[in-house]
Parts: structure tokens; C-alpha cells; sequence
């Protein structure tokens, strides 16, 4: 803001602002005084719109702003001052100031200047024209999300085609690494997750189960339920919220910094150091499928004992049983598979985030929904495919 | 209010001293900023230029020393007091620091919302204001950050640090980047700027052309210290320091000079 005598106001020494007119002879004059400043502006803005222009009664009649009280201006202040003579020179009153000082004189010409240029208009919709516009945008975007997804899993399985015949390529230290994050330190989590719904539906399962006089077979159902369905679905969904959104984050922010960019041009293939190690991951977390079904098992049959009265040895030979039964290896592959699926639609969001924080943030954040999404309708798929084929 | 010399110093550091871990960048810095001038603050890589800018908007807490905001003491500072102050500065980040989720229009209006209660429309107005006194067309005022050129960044974060028409503007680095013309443009901005709106302009630079352009005065940060202040032709007649001998009578400060007649008329 500029002061008056420039170098020593005090910000309490400067008087509230405002402003009165006065007709002297054939001039109307506007005399302001005090601090004219954006922190007041609100309350001049109000006050200046009250006034109504004066109406002159001859052409010779002239306006004139007073600014030799003002203390204090600023870019808000000046732009109060201007509309006001903009609008009595309008109203056929030629306008001047009285009492500028230089430096008030080259901001409000500034400011008279600057406020000349057009505004340009934002485009207003009508909310139905808004919601069509959204719908056809989204509809859009899955027909592109299941293109791009689908080139990328292409992608991936070129690329990873090309690791079979050029093994070289693999990056041991970072795959390692990623087993680490994203697999191993899951582990307690999914274990304790897995551990927690199989007692709740052990508890369920064994309450239901007494009307039929049925409790021992809750041990079954039990573990029915967790090593077709619900472990390898929990696993997923686990996996996909906790290692998922870290992906997209971690390749997305690196994509903004250009990292990505910079290792296309020094001939690096982000598929062979970013994503392969990342997706042969998938593998891993089949096993942490595994680990999760075991963990559940484990408890249960111990849950079981207390609830069910029954013998020890009789749930752990039921269990035993279960385990030869389930399809096993089928439902081993369909982790696999799954947890691929979700890993490669994480990753090729992290690559298509675009400049901006929030791009970001909602490429995460569709990453980990989309991936749940596609697990569970995968897991549907198979589910009937299974029993299909008599699984 | 310190005065000194007949001019007002709104920015007193004395003592400051900070290390990052074992690093230590500066032991005892002293450096006073008056009313009306343009800054510069030059040194080398890691003598902490930018994290001298940090620490006087306190965005950094230094180890030891007193930094003195329009004659309060930082540290005294009530929270009511920091935010009045706050409101009396504008910083330009590097790259402009734009909030990447609104537009440029709603970045500038940013402060106003957040301190004041102004009109919907009045506060258009002044940003539409703001963003052609900074050089920006007007059809700038609704695109996104992540929509405009460097230059137009940094224009963008300019308007914004301006938004309340403060006191100070701290600038980092404001022509890294730019191409030579408009860097030049930045600078005389700058000066417009700093005139039409009476700034105190507080800078971090590198750029030599800057420096010859628009400073009226430099400060030297090296040996953990300022070690010398004074305007751009008097360091360069009389370096005194081996630091400042490389820096303004190089081969690079040769180009930019002579200083007299380049100066933008002030």
C-alpha cells in the first residue's frame, strides 16, 4: 500500500476511511479521507454504492475526486475511486483528481488503465446440459479406462515375454524390495483381518447353526466359505487399498517429476524397472492368499473348540478334509491371476497422472476403487466358471 | 518501527545461526531490509538463500537469533499478531506455487476469502486487476495451473503474492527458468511493480541481469555470514571478497553490465 509521506505512518496513526460530497460552486467534489485500503474496502464498497450519481444541471458542471486526506491507498482503494469517477463520467460529469500525490497518481492510472480490459465470460450450463455432459464424460472414460487397461496388460505380457527370452532385464534388488513392501510387511494385517472375519463368522455360523442342532459344521462351512470366497476376496481388497494406492502414488508423483520421462530417454524401460517387478509381485500375493486361508483356518478350529464343545482332533481332521476337497490349485491360480489384474490397472493409472496434485489424488483414489471393483467381478467370474466346470 | 540512516527498516535479522544436522549455514547473520528497496540476496549453492527466505517468513525456525517483522520481534508474536502480519507480506515461490485444484482467478482471490469479507463481485474485479497489472490476458484468468507456461506460473503466483496489496514481496528465484526476454520482461515488472504499488521487494537470485536491472542493493551471503551489502556497482568496483571478485567481476558479470545505463528508470 502506499502512504502519504511514504516512510513514517503508523498503522494506528491512519484514521478510519471515508468519504463525503459537496457541491462548491459548478464542481462536485468527492473528498476522501483516512486509508483507503482492501481491509476497508468492504465497508466504502457498500457506502459508494449508495451514493447516486450526481445529475449535472449544465454541461459546464464539473466532478472531482479529493484525495488530499486519503493516508493510506492501495490497488482495492484506488479501484473504489476509479469506478466512482467511471460512473459520474458516465453520467456527463467530467471527472478529475485533486490532491494526488506521485505516487497515488501512478497507481491510480495504473489501476484506470488495467481496469479497461474485457472480462472474458465463463461459459454458465444449465445443471440437465451439466449432468449430460458428465454422463457422456464418464461413459467415456470407461470405454477408454478398459482400452488402456487392456493395451497395458498387453504391454505387460509383451514385456514380460521378452524377460523370458532376455532375462538380464529382470531387476532383482528393486522385485526384492517390492516383496518386502508390499508383500511382507502386508502380512500381519491380512493375517490379523483374515483372523478377525473368520471368528466373527465362526461365532455367527455356530449360533445359527445350534437351531439345527448343526454346530460341528460350522467348522465346515467355515472353511468352505474363507478358502473359496471370502479369503482370497479379503486378501485382494486388502492388498489392492494398502500396496494399490502406494503404487499409484509413488509412479504418479514420479511421472510429475518427469522421472519417468527421464528414464525413456536414457533408454531405460519403465516396463522392465517400474512395473514388471511390481507385477511379478502378483505372484506374491497369490501366497499371501495362501497365508491369509491358513491364518483363518488356524483360528478357526481353534475358535471352533470352545464354541462347538467339539473334540480337538475331530476339527482338525475335518479341516484336514476341507483342504483335499477345496480346488485348490484352481483357486490358487485365480489369486494369481486377480492379483495381477489389479496390479496392472494400479500401475498403468500411476502412469497416466497428469501434472497436478489433485490428479493425483483422484488417480489413487480411482486406482483403489477400480481395483476392488475388478477383483470382486473377477471373483464372480470365476465363481460360476468353477461351478461350471464342476469344481 | 526501527529507523536507521532516515529510512525505515522493515526487516531486522540479528545473530541467526542454523545448522541442518551437522551442516551449519550460517553462525551469526545479521542483515536489515529497508522500506522501499529492491533486494537482492546472492550466494553460493548451499549457503542457504532460500532458507534465509524461510526463516524471516517463519516458515523455517532458525537455532539461535532474532529476526525483527515491521519492528516486532517473530518470536513475541501472538498468533492473531503472525496472521495480521502475514497479511502484510506476499511470497512468490519457484515455481509459483499455485493451488493445483483451482483456477488462476481463484487462486488470486485465495487471500482475500481467506482474511477479508469481500463481494463476490468486487473481488473479480480486483483479480482480474491484479492479473493484468502482472501481465496475464485475461483469458488466463480461468485456466488451471497445470494449463500455463512457466512464465505464466510464476505471473500467476506474482498476482497472487500481490492479491492484498501488501508491504514486502519475498521472491525466489524469480527469472530461474525464463527465457532471456522474458526474464527481462519479469524484471521490469518488478520495478513497475514496485513502484506503482511502493513494495518492498525482497529477492533471491542468481541472475546477473537482474541484479544490474532492477536491485538497488545486494547482499552477500558467504562464510556462514552476510558479508557484505551495498549496490550492485559498488560491489563490483570494489569486491573485497573472493566470493563477490568471482561473482561480479566474472566473465558472465561482465556481460551483464556496464550497471548505469541498463538500469530501468527509476
Amino acid at each position: 500500500m502506499l502512504k502519504r509521506d511514504n516512510q513514517f505512518v503508523l498503522q494506528t496513526e491512519t484514521e478510519a476511511p471515508g468519504f463525503r460530497v459537496e457541491l462548491r460552486g459548478t464542481t462536485f467534489r468527492l473528498v476522501a479521507t483516512g486509508a483507503w485500503t482492501i481491509t476497508e474496502a468492504t465497508v466504502l464498497d457498500q457506502e459508494l454504492q449508495r451514493l447516486k450519481v450526481p445529475i449535472p444541471p449544465s454541461p459546464d458542471f464539473t466532478g472531482e475526486m479529493d484525495i488530499s486526506g486519503i493516508a493510506e491507498i492501495d490497488t482495492a482503494g484506488a479501484w473504489l475511486l476509479q469506478r466512482t469517477a467511471g460512473a459520474w463520467q458516465r453520467g456527463g460529469l467530467k471527472t478529475r483528481y485533486a490532491g494526488a500525490t506521485d505516487s497515488f497518481r501512478i497507481l491510480i492510472e495504473e489501476v484506470h488503465r488495467r481496469g479497461q480490459a474485457e472480462k472474458p465470460d465463463i461459459d454458465t450450463v444449465t445443471p440437465f446440459k451439466h449432468f449430460l455432459e458428465t454422463t457422456k464424460t464418464s461413459l467415456a472414460g470407461i470405454w477408454r479406462d478398459t482400452l488402456a487397461l487392456t493395451s497395458f496388460l498387453g504391454e505387460v505380457s509383451a514385456a514380460s515375454v521378452r524377460l523370458i527370452r532376455e532375462p538380464w532385464r529382470f531387476r532383482p534388488v528393486s522385485f526384492i524390495h517390492h516383496l518386502d513392501h508390499a508383500g511382507l510387511r502386508a502380512l500381519p494385517i491380512i493375517f490379523l483381518i483374515c483372523f478377525l472375519i473368520g471368528a466373527v463368522v465362526m461365532q455367527q455360523g455356530v449360533v445359527q447353526l445350534a437351531y439345527f442342532g448343526a454346530e460341528p459344521m460350522a467348522v465346515n462351512m467355515v472353511a468352505i466359505l474363507s478358502l473359496r470366497e471370502v479369503g482370497i476376496l479379503l486378501t485382494s481388497i486388502m492388498v489392492a487399498g494398502r500396496s494399490g494406492s502406494a503404487f499409484t502414488a509413488e509412479i504418479g508423483s514420479m511421472k510429475m517429476r518427469e522421472e519417468i520421462d527421464a528414464m525413456r530417454t536414457l533408454g531405460i524401460d519403465p516396463m522392465d524397472t517400474l512395473v514388471l517387478p511390481r507385477v511379478a509381485l502378483g505372484r506374491r500375493i497369490a501366497a499371501a492368499h495362501l497365508h491369509g486361508r491358513h491364518g483363518r483356518a488356524c483360528r478357526r478350529r481353534r475358535h471352533g473348540l470352545g464354541h462347538a464343545g467339539a473334540r480337538p482332533a475331530d476339527l482338525y481332521r475335518q479341516a484336514a478334509r476341507d483342504h483335499q476337497l477345496s480346488p485348490f490349485h484352481g483357486r490358487h491360480d485365480q489369486g494369481a491371476v486377480r492379483g495381477r489384474r489389479h496390479r496392472a490397472g494400479r500401475l498403468s493409472r500411476g502412469l497416466r497422472v497428469a501434472g497436478s496434485a489433485e490428479s493425483l489424488g483422484s488417480h489413487v483414489t480411482s486406482a483403489v476403487v477400480k481395483a476392488i471393483f475388478l477383483v470382486i467381478c473377477i471373483d464372480g467370474i470365476f465363481a460360476m466358471f468353477l461351478a461350471g466346470i464342476g469344481q | 518501527m526501527i529507523v536507521e540512516d532516515g529510512r525505515e527498516v522493515v526487516i531486522r535479522v540479528r545473530g541467526l545461526a542454523k545448522s541442518f544436522g551437522s551442516h551449519q549455514i550460517w553462525e551469526s547473520l545479521d542483515l536489515d531490509v529497508y522500506r522501499g528497496e529492491i533486494l537482492a540476496i546472492v550466494g553460493g549453492s548451499g549457503q542457504g538463500k532460500s532458507v534465509l527466505m524461510r526463516v524471516i517468513t517463519g516458515l523455517v525456525q532458525p537455532d539461535a537469533g532474532i529476526v525483527t517483522l515491521f519492528g516486532i520481534e517473530e518470536h513475541a508474536l501472538t498468533p492473531e499478531a503472525r496472521l495480521a502480519i502475514e497479511q502484510r507480506w506476499g511470497i512468490l515461490f519457484q515455481d509459483g506455487a499455485l493451488f493445483s485444484s483451482l483456477t488462476v482467478l481463484q487462486n488470486i482471490q485465495v487471500p482475500m476469502r481467506e482474511h477479508l469479507d469481500l463481494p463476490q463481485s468486487m473481488m473479480d474485479d480486483l483479480a482480474f486487476l491484479k492479473l493484468s497489472m502482472v501481465g496475464l490476458p485475461p483469458e488466463a484468468a480461468h485456466k488451471f495451473p497445470s494449463e500455463l507456461s512457466g512464465g505464466m506460473r510464476k505471473r500467476a503466483g506474482l498476482a497472487r503474492a500481490l492479491a492484498l496489496d501488501p508491504e514486502i514481496v519475498f521472491l525466489d528465484e524469480p527469472t530461474a527458468g525464463l527465457d532471456p526476454i522474458g526474464a527481462t520482461e519479469f524484471d521490469h515488472l518488478i520495478r513497475k511493480l514496485q513502484q506503482t504499488l511502493g513494495l518492498t521487494v525482497y529477492m533471491v537470485t542468481h541472475d546477473l541481469d537482474t541484479i544490474f536491472t532492477v536491485c538497488d542493493r545486494v547482499a552477500v551471503l558467504a562464510d556462514k555470514k552476510i558479508v557484505r551489502t551495498g549496490s550492485p556497482a559498488e560491489l563490483q568496483s570494489k569486491p573485497d571478497h573472493p566470493w563477490i571478485e568471482e561473482y561480479f567481476c566474472g566473465e558472465r558479470a561482465r556481460a551483464a553490465s556496464p550497471a548505469e545505463e541498463r538500469r530501468v528508470a527509476g
